[in-house]
């Protein structure tokens, strides 16, 4: 006999229901109704918990024009502005690339309160098939405007068997108490390379949620970089699947908080199938009263031999009130694999610092040195130099703001 | 009398409750090169330390003057921005910052300090690639991460390639001569020598005779149990080769 304690329902929630009912999404609303928001008691939130830390949920967003300014501009990229879960994509498109809008969300149903918010409540899909090895960037700069707003977006990506593209994706907008949910699903295919880039750069006022899932064919490259900086709440959920052999996964992600902020990464890598390889690198930063939270985990299927993994996170602090999480774990099922994981939190090493110091460089700015080196192995991969010089800004103004 | 160009007064350091240098006593005069001998644990590397102004060791009594200046009250980079540079045993490994950006940052940092304009990227290049020459620094080196991958000698080599862009007065080389095979010992020692100037002075700290059949000091101090014992010319070191450190003990104790 199971023995029902109900649970309290707090004004996010009681919010989030009934939008979920005005969707139509009854399953959705009485899933929330009867668990609520994740607490800490849910593993995969255990370092964020909702039901604490999401205290109000907006009116879903109205349609709107964008009226802030863009938070992140590259040099030569195609734009495709995103505003309140609306794509524009009246615009002539990179040769190579189609873009279309689908209804619904593009997620798979998963065991996730964000992935059912968002297949419940995103009304249409920003789709973008590219087939083409041409180098244009793609900029879906993903917008909240407006008085605060809850949305619910969705992008789907594909690129096609050998085809190359860089996507990069930025959350901003209006620096309002918004909840954004939004979602990606990348599709990559056989012998296709992408570097796909999830940056966070809303207001402080604002709660930015992303899940991304990726499906990685047989022999394709992946890059992914999430960035969180903006958001006074985040969480990124990252979920990958290599779905062919010989497929590569750099999955990676920087975490940089300031005082009053939480945010949160969690990944989630699967090799379904032999013979592919990942490298998750994670590296998260917290100043001031801030917490920065990292979950990593690689399952490893039975049929998966030959698989190669190794998940590294690392951690800086710079104030003694900040707070850094680091939980890496594997699940394998395979016998025959490699497969390793890493973490290290700590202070500026105090060797560096005095190594720098006794050649005349100023401690400030020896910090900063040593910061930006930390933060350098995420960017450095970026080949394109317009991109790599546009984040190596957001980053430098995180640094100095 | 004219300025030594470093005095140590009685310094007296400890790291933790661990007394280390117990009242040192040192004069390097302008434009000479001095040594330091004495057998592992007796504090000469804490000297070093403690004369670059590393945080672990707290002075307890003592004045350590530069050019007649009290430098105890400086942090690292305002004793180096003065003129004390220091050589160091074992370079750190600095991941994610170019070698190059580095020595950019070091000299500006220090010019800036002393109210002097900043080196213009082609004045900086030459510099970097004139002084590279002698020490058999190529341009590769110089585009790693800083000492990352540097083999024992690159890394020593890079060391002295920094002596010679920054220019100190005062240099203080710990160990160089640790880790090095016989020709690397030959280029690093050449390097050194090339630098020896009316003007700069320089305290070698050495476990081994060899280096100073390389470079050759003015003047040798034996360091035992966190002092100098003995003071005496460059055949003191052969002297010391010859008996061992046992011979000097007494003196400490």
């Amino acid at each position: 006999m199971s023995v029902h304690v109900p649970v309290r329902i707090g004004p996010a929630e009681q919010a989030l229901i009934g939008q979920l009912q005005s969707a139509g999404a009854s399953a959705a609303a009485e899933r929330l109704q009867a668990a609520g928001l994740p607490t800490r008691k849910v593993e995969s939130y255990h370092y964020t918990d909702l039901k604490m830390l999401l205290r109000a949920v907006p009116d879903l967003a109205v349609s709107t024009e964008a009226t802030s300014e863009p938070a992140f501009r590259v040099p030569g990229a195609h734009r495709i502005p995103m505003t309140n879960g609306g794509a524009d994509i009246s615009g002539q498109m990179p040769a190579g690339m189609v873009a279309t809008i689908a209804k619904g969300s593009a997620l798979t149903e998963r065991d996730d309160v964000l992935v059912r918010l968002n297949s419940a409540l995103a009304k249409e899909t920003l789709k973008l098939e590219i087939r083409s090895r041409a180098t244009q960037i793609v900029h879906v700069d993903r917008r909240t405007e407006g008085g605060p707003s809850h949305v619910n977006d969705s992008v789907h990506l594909f690129v096609a068997d050998g085809s190359k593209a860089t996507i990069i994706e930025t959350f901003s907008g209006t620096d309002e108490a918004h909840v954004s949910n939004h979602a990606s699903y990348v599709a990559v295919g056989e012998g296709a390379e992408l570097t796909h880039i999830l940056l966070d750069l809303s207001g402080g006022n604002a709660t930015n949620f992303a899940t991304a899932e990726y499906h990685i064919g047989a022999g394709a490259k992946l890059r992914t970089i999430a960035i969180h900086i903006g958001a006074g709440l985040s969480r990124f959920n990252l979920f990958t699947r290599h779905e062919g052999e010989g497929a590569h996964g750099d999955f990676t992600g920087l975490n940089l908080t300031t005082e009053g902020q939480h945010s949160d990464i969690t990944l989630e890598v699967t090799h379904a199938v032999p013979r592919c390889s990942s490298k998750p690198l994670f590296k998260q930063i917290a100043r001031g009263r801030s917490t920065a939270a990292f979950q990593g985990k690689i399952v490893v299927a039975r049929d998966a031999q030959k698989t190669d993994a190794k998940l590294m996170m690392q951690g800086l602090m710079l104030s003694d009130e900040a707070q850094i999480y680091s939980k890496p774990e594997l699940e394998i099922f395979a016998d025959d694999v490699v497969c390793g994981h890493g973490s290290t939190t700590g202070a500026l090493d105090e060797d560096s610092m005095f190594y720098l110091m006794s050649r005349g460089i100023p401690q400030t700015i020896a910090e900063s040195m040593l910061v930006r080196g930390f933060i350098e192995e995420i960017i450095d991969p970026v080949e394109d130099e317009a991109l790599h010089l546009a984040l190596e800004g957001v980053v430098e103004r995180w640094l100095n703001p | 009398m004219t300025t030594p160009m470093l005095e140590i007064r009685n310094l007296h350091a400890r790291i933790e409750d661990r007394e280390i240098l117990k009242g040192v006593n040192l004069i390097v005069p302008a434009g000479q090169v001095h040594a330091v001998m004495g057998r592992n644990g007796s504090g000469k590397s804490t000297l070093s330390y403690v004369l670059a102004g590393k945080e672990d060791y707290a002075v307890t009594e003592g004045e350590v003057l530069l050019d007649g200046e009290d430098i105890l009250g400086l942090d690292p980079s305002e004793r180096a921005a003065k003129g004390l540079f220091l050589a160091f045993q074992y370079p750190v490994e600095v991941p994610g910052v170019a070698t190059m950006t580095f020595l950019k940052a070091a000299i500006n940092s220090q010019r800036k300090a002393r109210g002097e304009s900043e080196m213009t990227t082609p004045d900086f290049m030459r510099a970097v690639k004139d002084a590279g020459r002698d020490l058999h620094i190529d341009s590769d080196m110089l585009k790693r991460a800083l000492n990352v991958g540097f083999s024992g000698g690159e890394k020593k080599r890079a060391e002295i390639l920094q002596m010679a862009l920054l220019k100190p007065k005062m240099c203080v080389l710990d160990e160089t001569d640790s880790g090095l095979d016989i020709d690397a010992l030959k280029v690093v020692s050449e390097g050194v020598n090339a630098l020896r100037d009316p003007y700069r002075s320089m305290l070698v700290i050495t476990h081994y005779q060899r280096l100073l059949n390389h470079i050759v000091p003015d003047v040798v101090h034996v360091f035992s149990d966190g002092r100098v014992v003995e003071s005496g010319g460059k055949e003191l070191a052969l002297e010391l080769e010859a008996k061992g450190y046992a011979g000097f003990d007494e003196a400490a104790a």
